[in-house]
């Protein structure tokens, strides 16, 4: 079942002349991850706040085309330092500040509180102050405090910029993770190498339009290496003059080589 | 007395200023001003929570932990108030309008060390007002120390890349752009974020939030912040009716 569904929307943001998104139809289904990848000013983050209704609702400018959701959104940006709400004493405090503002009872808060503190291995830090955390542990911080909002449709923008190779692995697991539970996942980022296993699609934007869909073996593809968007290993295996078609990942190269 | 209840702390903080203004000078204005500055010295908030690794909130920025830092801020804010006035004003007609504005600031400024914003949203949310409301004001609140913290951070950037705060007052001017327009331009962008990171998090216009730790509003503070109330009201009232008061 869809959980989004963007049907020839473009976007132009406040006093802009040309739209930052030009026609994208999309859709993103429950149990389902779609990567957004593309080079800088691809229209990403944009794509993705319009997904969240933050676009034009809260940013201003204009929307043509049609966006439905069918589930409540939540939207994890790339500066957890922006995203704090500044009125939590403790780690614990900040994660129920969302379900608090949903008017949820208490006990059902504190569940699901838990839970999240629970998925991103952040129950050691839950009595700290959030003023006193690293970058890496607000990032967790702010993804939990997302999650515990259990929103059925949830957005990434760059969520690993901030977390450590651990951390980064612990976050890929966890996307995993809910879309098994049916949550409907809209991910951009530029950790390519993370997408083979987290991916069920990849969505390649290119000067705010779809150029291109397909399974992850898409960042092994020519044309999206040309554009710098490949694994690591597709890169390097290109890099070395090895003909077509380039393997996605390590694995395969081994095979491939062998 | 952090530990009071939030309207506790407001209803102090709104009733010296107004003794300050309605009580006959320089006796009134003297022992509010005297009340405020030593208000200051008493214990502040709690760490306030803030943003980022490095962005601090109320009590963590400098200059603004309880005690003796609060007070200084206090003074050094009142002061240039006592120059201008002298400079337009009789001695007399100084020192009046001078302790009521002394009474105001220090008013404030230990309000803003004492009352930690999420404890006034719990208090205000817990009372019935809307969440967004409470945020407003409590935003409110904490915005000068944050900026305050966020101009200190500057200001140690710029002296990294060599830009100096002292000397002459062409160098202080160049390095007084150098800080202004870092500060406005960050908070500006700050600004647009924090309000999709808010509105994602729900808080929406009209909420009704779930208090999560109100804090406690004893019977004692209740009855004390009607005393303040009405003893505004009865020197406000004696001041109307009995000229010779003032």
């Amino acid at each position: 079942m869809r959980s989004l569904l963007l049907d020839r929307a473009s976007f132009w943001y406040p006093a802009t002349e040309s739209p930052t998104l030009r026609d994208v139809s999309l859709d993103v289904a429950q149990g389902e991850v779609v990567a957004l990848v593309g080079a800088l000013g691809a229209g990403a983050s944009t794509l993705l706040l319009v997904a969240a209704d933050l676009a034009p609702r809260v940013t201003g400018g204009r929307l043509a085309g049609s966006v439905a959701r069918r589930d409540r959104s939540g939207i994890v940006l790339p500066t957890p330092w922006t995203q704090v709400s500044g009125m939590a004493f403790t780690v614990w405090d900040e994660i129920a500040f969302g379900p608090a503002n949903l008017a949820w009872p208490a006990h059902e808060i504190a569940r699901q509180v838990d839970r999240a503190l629970e998925h991103l291995q952040l129950a050691p830090l839950a009595s700290r102050d959030p003023a006193t955390l690293s970058g890496g542990e607000l990032q967790r911080v702010i993804i939990a405090a997302i999650l515990a909002m259990d929103p059925g449709l949830v957005l990434f923008d760059e969520p690993a910029a901030e977390l450590d190779a651990d951390g980064a692995g612990m976050l890929w697991r966890l996307i995993r993770l809910l879309a098994r539970e049916g949550k409907a996942v809209l991910l951009a980022t530029s950790a390519l190498d993370a997408l083979p296993d987290v991916a069920d699609r990849v969505v390649w934007l290119e000067g705010g339009a779809i150029r291109a869909v397909g399974t992850p073996d898409l960042l092994a593809d020519v044309a999206t290496c040309d554009a710098g968007l490949g694994t690591s290993t597709a890169t390097v295996w290109r890099a070395a003059g090895l003909p077509a078609p380039y393997p996605l990942t390590v694995a395969q190269a081994v095979r491939g080589w062998r | 007395m952090s530990r009071l209840h939030p309207y506790t702390l407001l209803a102090i903080a709104g009733a010296l200023p107004a003794f300050a203004w309605i009580l006959p000078p320089p006796s009134g204005g003297t022992w509010t001003a005297a009340v405020a500055l030593v208000l200051t010295l008493t214990p502040g908030a709690k760490l306030t929570p803030g943003a980022s690794p490095g962005t601090t909130g109320v009590g963590s920025s400098p200059g603004w932990r309880p005690g003796l830092g609060v007070f200084r801020t206090a003074v050094l804010t009142a002061a240039p108030f006592w120059l201008f006035l002298l400079l337009l004003h009789d001695v007399p007609t100084t020192i009046a309008i001078g302790l009521r504005i002394t009474t105001m600031v220090a008013s404030f400024v230990w309000l803003v060390a004492a009352l930690a914003p999420a404890r006034l949203v719990e208090a205000m949310v817990a009372s019935g007002w809307s969440a967004s409301v409470a945020y407003l004001l409590a935003a409110t609140l904490s915005a000068v120390p944050m900026l305050k913290a966020r101009a200190q951070r500057i200001v140690e950037a710029q002296r990294c890349r060599g830009l100096s705060p002292r000397g002459g007052v062409a160098a202080r001017m160049r390095a007084l752009r150098a800080l202004a327009l870092p500060l406005v331009l960050s908070a500006l962008h700050e600004v647009d974020e924090r309000a999709l990171a808010l509105e994602t998090r729900g808080l929406v216009p009209g909420i009704r939030r779930t208090p999560l730790a109100p804090p406690p509003d004893s019977a004692v503070e209740r009855a004390a912040r009607w005393v303040l109330l009405l003893a505004c009201l009865f020197a406000l009232v004696r001041r109307l009716i009995a000229p010779g008061f003032s």
